[in-house]
């Protein structure tokens, strides 16, 4: 299964959040990649705590999908992290596999033989991994384009495609956010035009609302009643907008809380973190679980 | 093998085989894969019903003119073509390799293209060979821009796995594996030998010795054969790796190793298309580390496991009569 993980903004928390579910899958026993289109500014690396924070210096997918290698490189995550807590593999765990981009990377035009190497490269993924999670820049970019275009491509059509749009719980991410699905040049009327099924494409695009502060967590309760009430409001009015935007509650897979350790660290968060040192939330890491299992459950997929 | 070959001049023969699941939900029938492995208009795709399924692309050529890895850093410029295949057996496992003859010595300057083209599968050094060299060069790979079966065999295996016929639905995920093998002569008298490694997860690297006089198609058919067994060894020890067997998950766990019925277990047959004056180099590896002695305890541990997860249910059955 193919899962593009997309966004207007930047700061959505696309990058970290996918990361963790591509995690998840993992833990669950699912062979997992995460292929790092954020062509811009590749940070999966950082993410996942592997060398090579800011991209590899040569043989990523840019270099790739610009025919400079055979093959891109890969990095097993389990082997290589430095991460203390990952690098026990658990028992019964599938593989979680990082396809780095290049540290000089910058987005680039797609044309004909780039779009054929990327839909190789997602058949050949597709027939190794069960989930193959792809980080998209921000926006619209030519990445989104090309994966757009690639899976409307007769080879990828038979290939289960998802994807993933995140926002922030703001009155701009949500109006950007819709924009980007709903637009006149968003990917449903844009990018997609022609290529894809309307209908079809459309019940395959879920919103994921990034870094929401929760008025009943425990987080908020020493605040005072006014900014309670205010707090209450604003959400109720964020909802009703996001109802209004087409991006209301049905169609959204998952919801992660305002979490510290996903803000500063941008890094997977692990048992070891809610239970032991205990620096992360447990809604955080249970609202991740959640959204890993939805991710690859049907009956959380379709017609809304 | 390793220090007789400098002693007399030699003669190298390499290539890199790259096997994986064809990625359809059903298996082709002959038909179908003559469709798919027809590399050429002007020639036909070899189908044979016995032992098993098989199907074998005619070959295709490609030129290059670059320089050949060398372990000790020697510069070697070799000129000439290099052949790729690619085969189906069962309609199943795709196997898409390349592979060259290097001859000791070849002439000092670059000869015009007709010279290599009568010469088909021939790669031929500006000069003198260290075959040695090359050959260790060879199986631990160039660095950019050196001569690289492997690559010449994944372009055939990309360009195969686009096939129109090709639905995408494969029964189950699977992984690729890489064979790259050498072969250099061994001296008169001497029997052929075979150092097989597993190099790397998906790498596996074969060094032959292979006695003078030997057909060559005949050492690539062999190594294409070790390439499948292989392939299909490591595939299922990977499914039952990642399955839960004899835990309260094991109805599970025999649902997971379901398509290993289905699929893969009838396809063991070593030898099925190899040279007999080369089977020798099968039994050493029966010997050590005896292939098939390990596939027939994995099959026969998912039969048990089936076997008995099937128990309950006749118990059912019986008791709701």
């Amino acid at each position: 299964m193919l899962v593009f993980a997309a966004s207007d903004k930047g700061g959505t928390g696309r990058s970290v959040t996918s990361a963790n579910l591509a995690y998840q899958r993992a833990l669950a026993g699912d062979d997992v990649c995460y292929v790092d289109f954020d062509f811009g500014s590749p940070t999966a690396a950082a993410v996942f705590d592997v060398p090579g924070e800011l991209g590899i210096d040569e043989g990523g997918l840019h270099t790739y999908l610009e025919a400079g290698t055979g093959e891109p490189a890969r990095v097993d995550i389990w082997a290589h992290t430095l991460h203390p807590v990952l690098r026990n593999r658990p028992n019964g765990s599938g593989r979680l596999v990082l396809l780095p981009g290049d540290a000089s990377g910058g987005e680039f035009a797609t044309d004909q033989d780039t779009l054929r190497r990327c839909v190789d490269l997602l058949l050949r993924l597709n027939s190794e991994f069960d989930v193959i999670i792809v980080d998209l820049s921000a926006g619209r970019s030519y990445a989104m384009d090309m994966v757009l275009e690639a899976t409307a491509q007769p080879e990828l059509r038979s290939v289960e495609a998802r994807w993933l749009v995140f926002h922030r719980w703001t009155r701009q991410h949500v109006l950007a956010a819709s924009g980007l699905v709903f637009g006149e040049h968003g990917i449903l009327n844009g990018a997609a035009a022609g290529l894809h099924d309307k209908d079809t494409l459309r019940q395959s695009i879920r919103f994921v609302r990034a870094a929401v502060p929760d008025p009943e967590s425990a987080l908020w309760s020493q605040v005072s009643p006014a900014q309670s009430v205010w707090m209450q409001r604003c959400d109720d009015y964020l909802r009703q907008l996001a109802s209004d935007r087409k991006i209301g509650d049905s169609v959204v897979l998952g919801t992660v809380p305002l979490e510290p350790v996903l803000q500063w660290r941008e890094q997977l968060i692990t048992e070891e973190d809610v239970l032991s040192t205990q620096i992360a939330n447990k809604e955080t890491l249970e609202a991740l679980e959640e959204l890993a299992r939805k991710l690859t459950d049907d009956a959380h997929w379709g017609q809304p | 093998m390793g220090t007789l070959g400098r002693t007399r001049p030699t003669t190298l023969a390499c290539g890199e085989v790259r096997t994986c699941l064809l990625p359809t939900s059903q298996a082709l029938d002959l038909r179908a894969a003559g469709h798919v492995l027809r590399l050429r208009a002007d020639e036909r795709v070899l189908a044979s019903e016995r032992p098993n399924l098989y199907a074998l692309s005619p070959d295709t050529l490609m030129g290059v003119d670059c320089a050949l890895p060398a372990s000790n850093g020697a510069k070697v410029r070799a000129v000439g073509t290099v052949v790729a295949r690619a085969a189906l057996t069962e309609g199943r496992v795709l196997q898409a390799g390349s592979f060259f003859r290097v001859p000791d010595t070849g002439p000092d300057q670059r000869q015009p293209w007709g010279h290599y083209l009568v010469r088909p599968g021939v790669v031929e050094p500006l000069g003198k060979l260290p075959a040695q060299a090359v050959a260790e060069g060879l199986l631990k790979g160039g660095r950019p821009g050196e001569l690289d079966p492997g690559l010449i065999a994944e372009g055939l295996l990309t360009r195969l796995l686009r096939h129109p016929l090709l639905d995408q639905k494969s029964p189950f995920k699977s992984r690729r594996t890489r064979l790259r093998w050498v072969a250099l002569p061994v001296p008169d008298g001497h029997g052929p030998s075979i150092d097989f490694t597993v190099a790397e997860d998906d790498l596996r690297t074969v060094r032959l010795g292979i006695p003078e006089g030997t057909d060559q198609t005949a050492v690539v058919r062999l190594c294409e054969d070790l390439a499948l067994h292989d392939w299909l060894l490591t595939t299922l020890v990977r499914m039952l790796d990642g399955s839960r067997f004899g835990s309260a998950d094991g109805p599970m766990a025999v649902l997971a190793l379901r398509p290993a019925v289905d699929h893969l277990m009838h396809l063991w047959m070593p030898r099925a298309r190899v040279d007999r004056k080369l089977s020798a180099l099968w039994e050493a590896l029966e010997e050590r580390p005896g292939f098939s002695r390990q596939w027939h305890t994995l099959v026969q541990r998912i039969r048990d496991q089936m076997a008995l997860q099937a128990i309950p249910l006749l118990r059912e059955a019986l008791t709701a009569r």
